[in-house]
């Protein structure tokens, strides 16, 4: 097992009168290399999950998994294990607190003891990455820049460590198509060329659906459905009942399907469906 | 003889600068004319920079147009001592709940506004149980918002907002972080309310079928109105959406694509029931 959990449970304020069970018997694991969706309705343990995965949140019972070993909730352990697995938080750009781009990158390696040198190649490595230019962004404020901007230097934040796992928690809220397009791409890459393993965390699939190869539902803290995307998206019916919904172009495929039109439904990219629209109608000509 | 709907807001020649930025080029928004009445549902669409936010935020006197006046039910935002009859009439729904949840639990938080008003306790406590129960919040009264999800936690601030009984409800990117069923929950109580109590919205947001599904869209590109017309105008025209990064529904850029490859499509194809219709009638005229 790469990364995943096994029979993980998690309680909020356990023994008060505001215990509330966030997750419950959840396993599963991810795979090196994997770009992975977590999805689910709101509510349903999304975000207690990840915060799971690099031991920010530790197990109520049942244990959290990485690289076959169990994460220890030993100190310094966490820290190295924090380095592998990086977290981008929803909205991440709220949490800045330097005056520069450049500080901002710098402060996980600085907090790892790196030399001036090393941080400085770290920065630089992690901001192009990253899709940015290092000579115009590092000296600049980060409230300076565009959304797009400012999500992707808090993904070069977490990327200046190297990590090997890149856990992101909706990281498209609030970005424009363009910008949502734009990083979607980064993350492919990231994913195709790095092998780094993404997990998403979401509940828009819009984009993501067409990228994704495996994925775990959650309903209500509980595993409702795990598996190859393939498979996952072909249960439309019960992610429509979760209140999850398929990309919007994959809907007008089902849409035809039921009006008789003899078309593929596993399409989740305009292209795709534009080839499956014109093959319908090849073979009708033939 | 049925009335004239009433004008809510009038922005007059709104230039706006950020302080700092007082040159020509730095304006966040420059000579906005644009005048919302009674039962109005404007979309505001725009790349993310284009000023979408601070736009809003003049709306309701969070912001002061640099030059020019903004009108609230004729009341103009510089004036102090009206500011609250200003902001009780154009409630504002911010994107992330997190920045507008201030009460220990979801009840006082739904009351806060009220309480302000010195209204009788038995008054709050009924406004705030009508406005809860319309949103599916009445179980979660008791509750401190922030154990809440995200969706759970931007329907608090809306009933917040809604419990004022506003005449115009600003939003902006109100679904950004809510599932699909979230999204849909909100979206239908912000139109009946607009349908059945004629309260004006103005809607921010990213997502073109949310845009579609609004009687206007206005569209901000760098600090100016670049377009204000139906959805069926401004949405489809995808040469002009494109050009400033922008999409059109997906219906609207599948119709465009298979129009290339000769399907003969009507032009103001706008959503999925549309595209869905016209396909299935093609194939069985050939």
């Amino acid at each position: 097992m790469f990364i995943g959990t096994e029979k993980l449970t998690h309680t909020y304020m356990p023994g008060t009168p505001f215990a509330t069970k966030a997750l419950h018997d959840i396993s599963f694991n991810f795979k090196q290399g994997d770009f992975a969706l977590i999805i689910g309705p709101s509510g349903s343990g999304k975000s207690t999950l990840i915060q799971h995965l690099n031991g920010l949140l530790k197990p109520t019972s049942g244990q959290v998994v990485f690289e076959g070993k169990n994460i220890s909730s030993d100190k310094q352990e966490l820290l190295r294990l924090r380095k592998r697995i990086g977290m981008v938080f929803q909205m991440p750009e709220e949490q800045f607190f330097s005056e520069t781009v450049f500080d901002e990158v710098a402060f996980a390696p600085r907090n790892q003891g790196f030399d001036d040198n090393e941080v400085e190649n770290k920065v630089i490595e992690a901001l192009k990455k990253s899709g940015l230019d290092p000579d115009e962004l590092r000296m600049r404020h980060p409230f300076q820049l565009s959304a797009g901007q400012k999500r992707l230097v808090a993904i070069a934040a977490v990327l200046s460590l190297n990590p090997e796992v890149l856990i992101l928690d909706e990281p498209t809220v609030a970005l424009d198509t363009a910008y949502r397009k734009n990083l979607f791409d980064l993350l492919t890459g990231l994913n195709h060329k790095e092998g780094l393993t993404i997990i998403i965390s979401t509940h828009h699939l819009d984009e993501a659906a067409a990228l994704a190869n495996r994925v775990l539902v959650l309903k209500q803290g509980e595993l409702a459905m795990f598996g190859p995307a393939a498979e996952v998206f072909g249960r439309r019916e019960e992610l429509y009942n979760l209140g999850l919904a398929l990309p919007p172009v994959t809907e007008i495929m089902h849409g035809l399907a039921e009006k008789g039109m003899p078309v593929k439904t596993s399409v989740y990219t305009l292209q795709e469906a534009r080839q499956a629209i014109n093959e319908v109608k090849r073979r009708d000509r033939s | 003889m049925a009335a004239q709907p009433s004008t809510i807001i009038e922005a007059k020649d709104v230039d706006f600068y950020y302080p700092g930025g007082e040159d020509a080029d730095s304006s966040a928004l420059s000579g906005i004319n644009l005048t919302v009445k009674q039962g109005e549902y404007l979309a505001l669409v725009g790349p993310n920079g284009s000023g979408k936010t601070t736009f809003l935020k003049l709306l309701n006197a969070l912001l002061i147009p640099t030059h020019g006046q903004v009108l609230v039910k004729g009341i103009s935002t510089e004036v102090e001592s009206t500011l609250p009859e200003v902001r009780r009439a154009c409630g504002m729904i911010f994107q992330n709940p997190d920045n507008q949840l201030v009460a220990t639990t979801v009840e006082e938080d739904i009351a806060f506004g009220l309480e302000n008003l010195a209204l009788p306790p038995e008054e709050i406590r009924n406004r705030v149980f009508k406005t809860a129960t319309l949103l599916g919040l009445e179980k979660l009264l008791r509750q401190p918002p922030h154990l809440l999800s995200g969706g759970e936690k931007q329907r608090v601030a809306i009933a917040g907002v809604l419990v004022m009984e506003p005449e115009c409800i600003l939003m902006d990117e109100p679904t950004a972080m809510l599932d699909p069923a979230g999204r849909c929950d909100v979206l239908n109580t912000v139109r009946e309310l607009n349908r059945n109590r004629n309260i004006a919205v103005i809607h921010v947001t990213h997502f073109p079928e949310e845009a579609a599904g609004a009687n206007r869209v206005v569209v901000l590109n760098e600090g100016k109105l670049a377009a204000d017309g139906a959805p069926v105008e401004v949405m489809t025209d995808l040469q002009f959406l494109h050009g400033l990064g922008l999409q059109g529904t997906t219906a609207v850029e599948l119709a465009a694509l298979l129009r290339q490859d000769s399907f003969p499509l009507p032009p103001q194809i706008l959503y999925n029931r549309e595209l869905v219709d016209s396909l299935c009638s093609l194939g069985q005229k050939s």
